[in-house]
């Protein structure tokens, strides 16, 4: 079951760093949304997952779709001018990385936590809301506030005159 | 330091190990969308997938540490996070469109020396 | 009271001070007081110490005041030395000294720049008298440096001039070659001896028999005289002397005749003990004095400026000093310097004089009959121009005998330059007196405004006149039955720390007969002198033109200066331009000063290059960054 939905998740994800049409890489993305969710059912968290789907497949993804089609811009605009060396240099920095973060972490200790029980009681929203505002409300609030700043920002930057 | 093919094993068996390496690939993949693509839009996708990395590494641990409750608030924490972003980022992507007519992250160059 | 010796040379300072900060202000008058009165007054002490001498312990007094210098091994004090050789020339620095001092203030009454002219003549008898009482090299190089600085300096006095200022430039530069010399010879002296304080070096030189070859003490010693031939204008390198005559006559008198020129001779004899450890040495000094005593004096002969005929006659005599004393009579050459102070100064006074009268005229060929209207001048010039010439009974006799003498019993190829010199001498001596005093006017115009010259002129005049008959009875020749009393006088001095005595030169050979030669030589050419040009200048271009070549190379100075042009100032003058070009244009200006804009330049293009202004290239960067702290982490 993991090796599917991980697999699900890594296509949708090089398919929507290979798609030149952005439509068709929102979707890819959504894809890979998808298999995510899958994973987060694997480690027994059904809230998040049901998150994962409604909030950002859902609405995130949906916000740049509609950028997208307001924007005209399905197609990548052709490149003023080809600069091989950045995406090459790009694809192997990012490679690298990997590989070195690959290295430095399979050896860590924390990779192999004692006392793993097989199974697991899920997770609930009863769970999520009462840690929530039991333990972080005012994590809550702020959070709230920073969605709201983030409206009047975001509406402020586009308006035309001041 | 694990042997080599029981590490696999772990990987392929869903164990801890193949979690995190799950969400390291995802994480290079959306760095490499970030630094090969030109569009700012699909940067912007690529951003959102190493977020969501980081995501997956989040509730693996918390799995295989039996469930900490915790972990799920911090995830919808990061998801409130990264809707501010998406609001901010796509208003700033839209503006930009309004002044220069484009979404190409290489024309944005106006600061060049 | 011995702790006063050093107001000698600190009067004149506090008169240069003075003079130079508030002597425009003052006035001229006060000026002249001032600066005169000054130097009086270190007449009357160093007098004063001269009647101590007697009394004092071992003859001399010597006075330290300070630690100086003190670096490593090398200790010098602030000492003055006070004994009958310093003393003596001290003497004659203040005395003839104050002499032109009252003359400059009639001569420079009209001058803009008076009280730039006492202050720089007062600083100069500072500097003379630090050199000649200094107990240490170091110290003596210190008055060394600072007369050479007033030449410059006073040569340089109508600085608005081309040739002034030329001419005071060329004589520092010749004087800082010989300088070099002076350098080298005192660390040499050093490295021999550990000391640079004159009374040890010979208290430990007189422990010491001659150098049998070419040692440490040769090459130090010759050193030592290349300075000064530079400072006391020997071949080769007397050229400053006669451009120095561009500055005023007072400082040709004072300055290139009786005292900064003689610096050289009285190191010599200030050093003598040690010179006389290094025979090659004396030699070489005897050799070059008798050389340039002979061709100064050829140079002299056609000379059309009065200035320049004296000053090659200065160069000529100041060959025989060191004649003197390379053919080993220190005394003997010390009293020439003691005799020529009186009579070349007086020359120049009176040529200034003359000078003065014909309204800046110098020019011989325009001169004459001006016997009637300057009789003070004819009459005080007249006997300095019997001493220069030998006249029998004069001091110049006395002097330049002894020295011919000596010069014979070294080498008597010496002796026949001598007396080639003082018969070329005689005739250029004749042939100027003749044609400034003697004849027809030839400058009807000048002759008929010229008058005689004001008291404070013909004062020192007449002072200088008698100083140089009176001077005459300090060294009588022994071999004409005088006692040569100068030398005994000088012997402290001279053989200071000697504890082996060394042999005087002998007193063979006929002294007397070869007087006679060359008294009787010298005066044919006097007459001969005379006789060719008391009716003008007619039989003297006539005998001129029977020999046009000789007379043109004689005439142009042997072109010497031209040589020295197309060689060795062009070669300075290359090397110069190579410095400049390399050292200056290219490692200063262009690394030094322009390096570090070229290069900040350099550098912020490169880094320019970074700021693309593009997202991509910066989370790049950013993910390089990463990696790096990544490979830290993993090693």
């Amino acid at each position: 079951m993991f090796l599917t939905f991980a697999l699900v998740t890594l296509v949708g994800a090089l398919a929507m760093s290979r798609q030149k049409n952005l439509i068709v890489a929102g979707l890819c993305l959504v894809l890979s949304f998808i298999g995510m969710a899958g994973i987060f059912l694997l480690l027994s968290n059904p809230v998040a997952a049901a998150l994962q789907i409604i909030v950002y497949s859902g609405a995130i993804v949906v916000l740049v779709l509609f950028v997208i089609m307001l924007l005209n811009a399905h197609e990548e605009e052709p490149a003023g001018k080809a600069r091989p060396v950045q995406r090459w240099a790009g694809a192997l920095a990012a490679a690298v990385l990997g590989a070195g973060a690959f290295k430095l972490v399979a050896v860590s200790p924390a990779l192999h936590p004692a006392n793993v029980q097989p199974t697991i009681p899920a997770m609930t929203l009863g769970q999520l809301g009462s840690d929530l505002f039991h333990h972080h409300l005012l994590a809550f609030e702020a959070v709230g506030l920073l969605l709201l700043a983030a409206m009047v920002a975001a509406v402020l930057l586009v308006k035309r005159d001041l | 330091m694990t042997p080599v093919h029981s590490f696999w094993s772990e990987v392929l068996g869903g164990g801890l190990s193949g979690y995190i390496l799950l969400a390291l690939l995802l994480f290079v993949i959306g760095l490499a969308t970030v630094l090969i693509r030109r569009s700012l839009l699909v940067q912007f996708m690529g951003v959102e997938l190493m977020l969501n990395a980081a995501n997956v590494a989040l509730l693996a641990f918390a799995r295989f540490r039996n469930g900490d409750v915790r972990a799920t608030t911090f995830y919808l924490f990061i998801i409130a996070v990264a809707a501010c972003e998406a609001a901010v980022g796509l208003a700033l992507i839209v503006g930009l469109y309004r002044h220069r007519q484009t979404t190409d992250s290489d024309r944005a160059d106006a600061l060049r020396q | 009271m011995p702790k006063l010796l050093a107001l000698i040379p600190l009067l004149p300072l506090l008169g240069f001070v003075s003079i130079g900060l508030f002597g425009r202000k003052a006035g001229k008058p006060a000026v002249s007081c001032v600066a005169v009165g000054l130097v009086v007054l270190s007449f009357v002490l160093s007098a004063a110490a001269f009647r101590g001498l007697a009394d004092a312990p071992g003859g001399r007094i010597a006075v330290e005041y300070a630690e100086w210098l003190s670096v490593g091994d090398l200790k010098v004090p602030f000492g003055l030395v006070f004994d009958p050789l310093s003393g003596l020339m001290a003497l004659v620095v203040t005395g003839i000294g104050a002499l032109i001092h009252l003359y400059s203030v009639g001569y420079m009454a009209h001058e803009e720049g008076y009280a730039r002219y006492f202050a720089y003549l007062n600083l100069f008898v500072f500097f003379m008298l630090t050199l000649v009482l200094g107990s240490s090299l170091p110290l003596l190089f210190v008055g060394w440096e600072g007369v050479g600085l007033c030449s410059y300096l006073l040569i340089g006095y109508y600085f608005e001039t081309e040739v002034a200022s030329a001419a005071g430039l060329k004589a520092f530069l010749a004087n800082r070659v010989g300088d070099l010399g002076m350098t080298i010879g005192m660390m040499a002296l050093f490295a021999a001896f550990g000391t640079l304080t004159i009374s040890d070096i010979l208290a430990q030189a007189g422990r010491l028999s001659p150098e049998a070859g070419f040692g440490v003490l040769t090459f130090a010693t010759l050193m030592l005289f290349l300075g000064a031939t530079g400072k006391s204008a020997q071949i080769p390198l007397y050229v400053w002397l006669p451009d120095a005559m561009a500055g005023p006559t007072p400082v040709s008198a004072l300055i290139h005749a009786a005292t900064m020129v003689t610096a050289g001779i009285f190191m010599i004899c200030r050093l003598a003990p040690l010179f006389q450890l290094a025979p090659i040495t004396l030699t070489v000094v005897a050799w070059v004095g008798g050389a340039t005593a002979l061709f100064a004096a050829t140079i002299g002969l056609l000379q059309r400026d009065i200035k320049k005929v004296l000053a090659y006659s200065t160069v000529s005599q100041l060959g025989y000093m060191f004649l003197g004393l390379g053919a080993g009579g220190f005394a003997a050459g010390f009293f020439h310097l003691f005799t020529h102070a009186w009579f070349k100064a007086l020359l120049f006074l009176g040529a200034g004089s003359i000078i003065m009268a014909m309204h800046h005229e110098q020019d011989l060929f325009r001169m004459g009959g001006l016997k009637n209207k300057l009789p003070v001048t004819f009459w005080t010039m007249a006997i300095a121009t019997l001493c220069i010439i030998g006249f029998p009974g004069t001091s110049g006799f006395a002097s330049k005998d002894e020295i011919l003498y000596l010069a014979y019993l070294k080498s008597p190829a010496l002796w026949a330059m001598g007396v080639a010199g003082a018969c070329c001498t005689a005739f250029y001596m004749a042939r100027l007196f003749t044609l400034a005093f003697l004849g027809e006017p030839r400058d009807a115009h000048a002759f008929e405004q010229a008058q005689e010259s004001p008291r404070t002129m013909l004062l020192p005049l007449a002072a200088l006149a008698a100083g140089a008959l009176l001077a005459v009875f300090l060294g009588w020749p022994a071999a004409f039955g005088g006692s040569f009393r100068i030398e005994h006088f000088l012997e402290p001095a001279l053989a200071f720390g000697r504890t082996n005595a060394l042999q005087a030169p002998p007193h063979e050979g006929h002294p007397v007969l070869l007087a006679v030669i060359s008294t009787a030589l010298a005066l044919g050419f006097a007459a001969f002198g005379y006789a060719t040009y008391r009716n003008g200048l007619g039989a003297a271009e006539a005998r001129a033109a029977r020999f046009p070549g000789l007379h043109r190379l004689v005439l142009a100075k042997y072109y010497v200066d031209e040589a020295l042009e197309a060689t060795l100032y062009a070669f300075v003058r290359w090397l110069g331009n190579l410095m400049w070009k390399l050292f200056d244009v290219i490692l200063i200006d262009g690394l030094g000063v322009n390096g570090p804009g070229v290069m900040t330049a350099i550098a912020g293009d490169f880094t320019a290059l970074f700021q693309t202004g593009r997202v991509r290239n910066y989370a790049l960067g950013m993910t390089l960054g990463v990696l790096a702290l990544l490979f830290i982490f993993l090693t």
